[in-house]
């Protein structure tokens, strides 16, 4: 079990999940504004070759800057691998629902994109316990499935995206 | 602009060109430099393992990405994601070749907003090599409009 992970998690029964579930968070807003230089690093992982992460003067006319690539979101509000005091909690709302599993994966993600995201732009995420499935058995193990909604606003308090992740939190075991 | 679609010679249903895409380890890792995403079935195959995975695989924001990425490769960079519904079928692996196959399905007028919007609702199946359904999407493009 990894240090930093098992850290993040928070365990309990599912009776504690469901107490939890309406639960809201505090906002959270990102470490760092959306940036160029983050922009065009993920546009390289995913060999998208999209103008519009690539030419400045075609993204300025278009969308008034470098756009925040969509599949991006989620990023932006996660902390720096590393910073000085002490790293800020990455732990989402969802991570934090007690529960016995001991690790998870993503199950479903459903965005709206709103309004176009740019360079500049800084986010902040309030986030919401939607629901927390009874125990079921996947390929991968037994878990429950906890869906939560996030809402994306900018600086000036426009709400730019909305998500519903549904993640999958289970303790490994082959099927019976 | 002739790198993009224009939404009213659209006619659906038609099928989007095919991406094709060499996952290496190395592009696994880019995920998280790329997204801070240092959950460690992203990096570390031990991990990956204890989970009941072959080995690291790629994170949601590159399957999101690589779906986003279908589209607008075939729209134009004029075009933008306005949703997008994903669910994590199976997992893309290092060593796996991804493979995306969209095909649009609707075109409508959003009378809703001012102005209207133009889009195009698009389903895009991401599988691996083996054909096995990794990802199914449901992505909707607003698309820009000439005269």
């Amino acid at each position: 079990m990894d240090q930093d992970l098992s850290y993040q998690l928070a365990f309990g029964t599912y009776e504690d999940a469901l107490r939890m579930v309406g639960a809201a968070s505090e906002p959270r807003t990102a470490a760092t504004p959306v940036s160029g230089a983050r922009i065009q690093l993920f546009a390289a992982m995913v060999h998208d070759g999209n103008r519009s992460y690539w030419d400045a003067e075609f993204a300025q006319q278009k969308w008034g800057g470098l756009p925040a690539p969509p599949a991006l979101l989620m990023g932006w509000l996660i902390p720096p691998p590393w910073q000085p005091g002490g790293r800020a909690s990455a732990a989402s709302i969802a991570l934090r629902v007690p529960l016995p599993g001991n690790t998870f994966i993503n199950a479903a993600n459903e965005c709206e994109f709103l309004q176009p995201i740019v360079e500049g732009d800084l986010l902040t995420v309030v986030e919401e316990l939607v629901s927390v499935s009874p125990e079921k058995r996947t390929r991968l193990g037994v878990g429950h499935f906890v869906q939560t909604l996030q809402t994306y606003r900018r600086q000036d308090g426009t709400v730019v995206a909305t998500c519903r992740n549904t993640l999958f939190r289970f303790t490994p075991g082959a099927a019976p | 602009m002739t790198e993009d679609l224009d939404w009213n010679e659209i006619s659906v249903p038609v099928d989007l060109p095919e991406v094709v895409d060499h996952i290496s380890y190395q592009r696994v890792v880019e995920n998280s430099g790329a997204t801070w995403d240092y959950f460690p079935g992203h990096f570390d195959p031990g991990y990956a393992q204890s989970q009941g995975n072959p080995t690291i695989y790629v994170n949601t924001m590159h399957l999101a990405g690589f779906a986003d990425r279908v589209a607008t490769d075939w729209a134009g960079p004029s075009s933008r994601v306005v949703r997008r519904s994903l669910r994590l079928a199976g997992s893309i692996y290092a060593g796996d070749i991804m493979v995306g196959r969209g095909r649009a399905v609707a075109k409508r007028r959003d009378a809703s907003v001012h102005p209207p919007r133009c889009l195009v609702d698009i389903q895009i199946e991401v599988t691996n090599q083996h054909g096995a359904l990794c990802c199914p999407v449901e992505l909707t493009l607003q698309m820009p409009e000439y005269p």
